[in-house]
């Protein structure tokens, strides 16, 4: 800016020496005095009036509006502060809340597993049990009935033999010399 | 006579009476300068009153028009004054669209443009430069003075510094006056000058007429500038007189 207002201030002889030969040509009205009482009492006129109008009028109404404006703007971003802050703070309410929220669920889900494993422990336990004594309870069945098997066998085959015997010699030999044969 | 002249350059300057009125025998007749005072006048008035006439936290073009030329004035007030320039306002509000619109209005063809004037200017330039000294002694006493020896100067330059100095205090209203009215009246010379040459070379005068175009609108920039720089001039003549020591 400094610039332009210097090459103005420089420029500006120039442009004055320009006028003053247009004034020695042809007399320029600029010169002519006897108009200057009416110029300046009109001058004074229209911007006495001017500035009357400026000062009582624009200058009132037009920073009135641009003061109101600035108001409701500054006001504006008051409230959209206060929003926002608002904002921010539920937002970090939220967060807590699901923050303890999940920490709830884990414990839920920790908890939960933990009573599962230990339900399933006993049945398991139970089951085993039911089972074990089945089991020996069978093997109990078993024997007694491999014991029977033996003793109707024996039976059988002594009776087997003295028939057999008995066909072929007269002297049928007693159950207990069998045995000792068998054996 | 020059007046006879169709295609006179300086024709367009000349004063004409449209009521002559005398009063205690001088002659304060209203003139076509006195019209286009009235023309400045009311074209502020109307862009202000149109302006200011629905105002709206948004505005509107002419609202957004009168605020940008407020803003624009109280900025530059403000960055070249200070908040010590604010009771200066109406003022240098007032300077700038009298002149602004003066300079513009005296673009329309067939008008006239009053700054062309150096009494007109010269009265503004007075005015200023009456209002400044007196502000700057009331404002400071006889520390006024010390504007005619900046500080840091040896004292041995004193007799060098401190007439050269006044002189150049002496000659701001004559140079503030003289630039606005030498550039109104150059301008609209040359403006005239080519407008003639279209006229005389007839078929070949698109060159002069390619010329005017552009020139014109230089002209409307320095119609523009000008208003700026006699503005911004008075809102520093106007901080050497409150802050004598910068």
């Amino acid at each position: 800016m400094k610039i332009l207002l210097k090459a103005f201030l420089l420029t500006a002889p120039i442009n004055f020496a320009y006028a003053a030969e247009g004034q020695k040509s042809a007399g320029l009205p600029q010169m002519d005095i006897s108009t200057f009482p009416s110029q300046l009492f009109w001058l004074v006129i229209t911007f006495s009036l001017l500035y009357l109008f400026m000062w009582k009028f624009v200058i009132p109404k037009l920073g009135a509006t641009i003061e109101e404006r600035r108001d409701k703007i500054s006001n504006d971003i008051n409230d959209a502060d206060n929003l926002n802050t608002e904002a921010t703070d539920i937002l970090k309410k939220y967060d807590e809340q699901m923050a303890s929220a999940s920490q709830e669920s884990n414990e839920i889900i920790t908890n939960s597993k933990k009573a599962m494993l230990d339900h399933l422990e006993t049945l398991k336990k139970e089951n085993e049990e039911k089972v074990n004594s089945l089991i020996s309870e069978s093997q109990a069945k078993i024997k007694a009935q491999e014991e029977k098997s033996k003793i109707e066998i024996r039976n059988a085959t002594l009776d087997t033999v003295k028939a057999i015997v008995s066909r072929y010699i007269e002297n049928i030999p007693s159950d207990e010399e069998i045995n000792k044969k068998l054996n | 006579m020059a007046a006879d002249n169709p295609i006179d350059p300086i024709h367009q300057f000349e004063i004409s009476k449209i009521a002559d009125i005398q009063l205690g025998g001088i002659d304060i007749s209203f003139t076509n300068s006195s019209l286009f005072m009235v023309f400045a006048l009311a074209a502020t008035m109307a862009l202000f009153v149109i302006g200011l006439s629905k105002k709206s936290i948004i505005p509107n073009r002419m609202q957004m028009l009168s605020e940008l030329s407020y803003n624009f004035i109280a900025n530059m007030l403000r960055d070249q004054v200070g908040d010590q320039g604010r009771a200066y306002f109406p003022f240098i509000f007032s300077l700038f669209m009298f002149i602004f619109f003066c300079n513009f209005i005296g673009l329309i063809p067939y008008t006239f443009t009053v700054t062309s004037h150096l009494i007109v200017t010269f009265a503004f330039a007075g005015l200023i430069f009456i209002a400044v000294t007196i502000i700057g002694f009331v404002k400071n006493g006889l520390g006024y003075l010390r504007i005619f020896y900046p500080s840091g100067i040896p004292i041995f330059l004193a007799p060098l510094i401190v007439p050269i100095e006044i002189i150049s205090y002496l000659s701001k209203p004559i140079s503030l006056s003289v630039r606005l009215c030498a550039n109104m009246l150059a301008g609209h010379s040359i403006l005239k000058i080519f407008a003639g040459f279209i006229v005389m070379l007839g078929f070949l005068g698109f060159a002069p007429l390619v010329f005017l175009v552009v020139l014109y609108a230089l002209e409307t920039l320095i119609a523009a500038l000008q208003a700026y720089i006699f503005t911004i001039l008075t809102c520093i003549y106007l901080n050497d007189a409150l802050h004598p020591d910068h």
